[in-house]
C-alpha cells in the first residue's frame, strides 16, 4: 500500500493511496482544512470526486474509519485497557513544556511511542486533533500506549 | 485625508463587484480587477452617460498598497516554492521545464523581434509571454477535478521550473531597466544581480533557524505583522539598493518555507496578501490607457495565437516525458495556458523603466493579460472538446 504525497503550491498537499484492483484514493488537503476526495477508479479513467469534508469533519470520519471513535469517558477512570495498550488522561501544568507547543512540534509519537488521541479543553473533546493543534495550560491529554510509553509520556510532561 | 478614504472605497467596491461578476461566470478575478480599475481611472473611458468615471486617480498610496501586493506574491511564491518536490523529481521537471522555457520564452524572444524591437523590451515581451499564471492554473486545476489526475504532474511541475526561473529572470530584467546604458555597465548590472541573487539565497537558507525562533510567538497579531514587517523590510531596502524588491521578497519566502511557521502563514496572511494584490492588480488597470491599446494590436495578436499554441505544443511535449496518454498529454498544455499575476508583476517593473519599455511593455502585458486569463479559463472549462478534436491528429510516439 503506498502512498504518495505531493505538495500543491496555494492550496495544500495531495496525497495518493493505491487500493485493490489498481484503484486509487486522492485526497486533497487544503490549507483551510476543507478535503477533497477523489477516486481513480483505473489508471486510464479521470478520477471522480467522491466528497468533501470540512477538518472537523474529516477528522471524525478519519476516527470512525480508523475503528476509534468513542465518546467521552469519566475523568474519574485513569485508564481503559485495549489490549497491549491502554487509555491515559494527563493534566497539562501551567508550567509545562508542552504548553503552548504545536502537536507537531512537540511530536509525542515519536518521543515516547505514545499517541495522543484526544484533547479534553473544558467542556469541548477535540477528537483525533490535528497536526497544528496547540497544547495549552489546563488541557487534558487523551493518549493511547503501552504502560511504558505511558510513563515514558508522564517523565515527558513532568506528571506525577 | 476624506478624498483618499473615498478612493479607496471607490476602489474597494468595483474590486468587489467586478470580482463578484467574474465569480458568476467561474473566471479567474484578475482580468476583473484589472477591468475595475481601467473603468474607474483616470484614463478612458473618463463618462458613462454623462456621468463621470475618473472616480480614483493614480496617487502614491494606491502605488504603495499596489507594491505591497507583488512584495506578497513573490513572498507567497517562495513560501510555497518545493525545493523537495524538484528535487525529488529533478529529472523530469528539468527536462518538462526546459521545453516549456525554450519553446515559451523563444517565442516571446522572436515576436518582439519581428515586430522590431530592440534587446531589452524583447526580453521583457518574452519574460510575460513565457511564464503561466499559477494562481490560476491551480485554481482551475481544482475546479476541474484534474489535480486527482496524472495530469497534474508535469502541470505543477512546470510552474515549480518556471517559479525558479522567473525569480532569476525578475532580477535581470530589473538590472536591464535600471541600466539602460552600454554593454558594460549591463554587465555590472546583471553581475550586481547576481551576486545579490547569491546573498539572498544563502541567508535564505541559513536563516532558517532563525526564522524558526524568532516568529515562535503565541499571539496570531503579533506573528502577522512581524511577518510583514520582515518582507517588507527586506523587499523594501532592495529596492532602495536599485534591486529587485519582488526577487528579495520571494527569498524571504524561501527563508520562511523551511520552517515551521508555513501553514499559519497560509492560515494568517494570505488574505492580506489576496487584499493587496488585488489592490496591484486594480493599480495596473489604473495605469493603463485603453486607447493606446491598437498601437500594441499586432504585436498582441501575433503573441495570443503564437503562444497559445507553443503552450500547447510544450504541454503535449511534457506530457510524454511523464508517459501520459495523448488526452493527458495535452491537457496538460491546456492546463498552462493560461497567464496572469506574474507576467503583470514584469509590467509593473516596465512602468519603472525608461522608454521605449514603458511605453510598450505595460499596455501589450495588460491587454495579453486579459486575453489569455480568459482564453486559457475558456479552454480547460472546454478542454473536452479540444481535445476530441485535437487528440486523434496528435501524433503518437511509439
Amino acid at each position: 500500500m503506498t502512498i504518495y504525497e505531493t505538495e500543491v503550491p496555494g492550496v495544500g498537499r495531495k496525497f495518493e493511496m493505491e487500493i485493490d484492483g489498481g484503484q486509487r484514493l486522492v485526497v486533497v488537503l487544503h490549507h483551510d482544512g476543507k478535503r477533497d476526495v477523489y477516486l481513480r477508479p483505473d489508471e486510464d479513467a479521470d478520477s471522480e470526486q467522491l466528497f468533501t469534508l470540512s477538518g472537523d469533519q474529516a477528522r471524525k470520519f478519519g476516527s470512525i474509519l480508523e475503528g476509534a471513535y468513542f465518546q467521552p469517558v469519566e475523568l474519574d477512570e485513569v485508564a481503559v485497557p485495549l489490549g497491549e495498550a491502554i487509555i491515559e488522561w494527563h493534566e497539562v501544568d501551567d508550567g509545562a513544556e508542552l504548553a503552548g507547543v504545536s502537536l507537531e512540534t512537540a511530536s509525542v509519537r515519536e518521543e515516547t511511542g505514545a499517541s495522543i488521541i484526544a484533547i479534553q479543553r473544558g467542556a469541548e473533546t477535540i477528537p483525533n486533533p490535528a497536526p497544528d493543534t496547540r497544547i495549552r495550560a489546563g488541557d487534558t491529554l487523551v493518549t493511547l500506549g503501552t504502560r511504558e510509553e505511558q510513563s515514558e509520556f508522564e517523565a515527558l510532561i513532568g506528571d506525577e | 485625508m476624506s478624498a483618499a478614504l473615498v478612493e479607496v472605497g471607490i476602489g474597494l467596491a468595483a474590486l468587489a463587484l467586478t470580482g463578484y461578476l467574474a465569480h458568476r461566470v467561474s473566471l479567474s478575478v484578475i482580468p476583473a480587477y484589472i477591468v475595475a480599475g481601467i473603468v474607474v481611472g483616470p484614463h478612458e473611458p473618463t463618462a458613462l452617460f454623462g456621468i463621470s468615471l475618473t472616480l480614483v486617480s493614480e496617487t502614491e498610496f494606491v502605488d504603495v498598497l499596489a507594491e505591497l501586493g507583488v512584495v506578497l506574491l513573490l513572498f507567497f511564491l517562495g513560501l510555497e516554492f518545493s525545493v523537495d518536490q524538484l528535487l525529488a523529481d529533478r529529472r523530469r521537471i528539468l527536462a518538462a521545464g526546459t521545453v516549456d522555457l525554450v519553446l515559451n520564452l523563444g517565442v516571446g524572444i522572436a515576436i518582439g523581434l519581428v515586430f522590431g524591437l530592440s534587446v531589452v523590451p524583447t526580453l521583457f515581451v518574452a519574460g510575460v509571454v513565457y511564464i503561466s499564471s499559477s494562481a490560476i492554473v491551480t485554481k482551475s486545476l481544482i475546479e476541474q477535478g484534474w489535480i486527482a489526475n496524472p495530469e497534474s504532474g508535469p502541470i505543477l511541475g512546470t510552474l515549480v521550473y518556471e517559479d525558479l526561473f522567473i525569480a532569476v529572470y525578475l532580477a535581470v530584467l530589473a538590472a536591464l531597466a535600471a541600466g539602460g546604458g552600454d554593454a558594460a555597465t549591463v554587465a555590472r548590472d546583471v553581475g550586481v544581480a547576481f551576486a545579490f541573487l547569491g546573498v539572498l539565497a544563502v541567508g535564505a537558507w541559513g536563516g532558517t533557524a532563525v526564522l524558526d525562533r524568532v516568529f515562535a510567538v503565541e499571539s496570531d497579531e503579533l506573528f502577522l505583522i512581524g511577518v510583514l514587517a520582515t518582507t517588507t523590510l527586506v523587499a523594501g531596502a532592495a529596492l532602495t539598493l536599485g534591486l529587485s524588491e519582488a526577487v528579495a521578497a520571494f527569498f524571504v519566502g524561501a527563508g520562511f518555507s523551511q520552517t515551521g511557521h508555513v501553514d499559519r502563514i497560509e492560515h494568517q496572511v494570505a488574505a492580506v496578501r489576496d487584499l493587496f494584490a488585488a489592490f496591484f492588480f486594480f493599480s495596473i488597470g489604473l495605469t493603463i490607457d485603453v486607447t493606446v491599446l491598437p498601437s500594441v494590436a499586432g504585436l498582441l495578436g501575433a503573441a495570443v495565437v503564437l503562444s497559445t499554441a507553443t503552450k500547447l505544443l510544450s504541454g503535449t511535449v511534457s506530457g510524454r516525458f511523464y508517459d501520459l496518454s495523448p488526452l493527458r498529454s495535452l491537457r496538460t498544455g491546456i492546463g498552462l495556458v493560461p497567464r496572469g499575476e506574474f507576467s503583470l508583476v514584469i509590467a509593473a517593473l516596465a512602468l519603472t523603466a525608461p522608454a521605449p519599455i514603458s511605453d510598450v511593455v505595460p499596455p501589450f502585458a495588460v491587454g495579453y493579460v486579459l486575453v489569455m486569463s480568459v482564453v486559457g479559463t475558456v479552454l480547460i472549462q472546454y478542454s473536452d472538446r479540444v481535445t476530441d478534436t485535437l487528440v486523434p491528429v496528435a501524433p503518437t510516439r511509439d
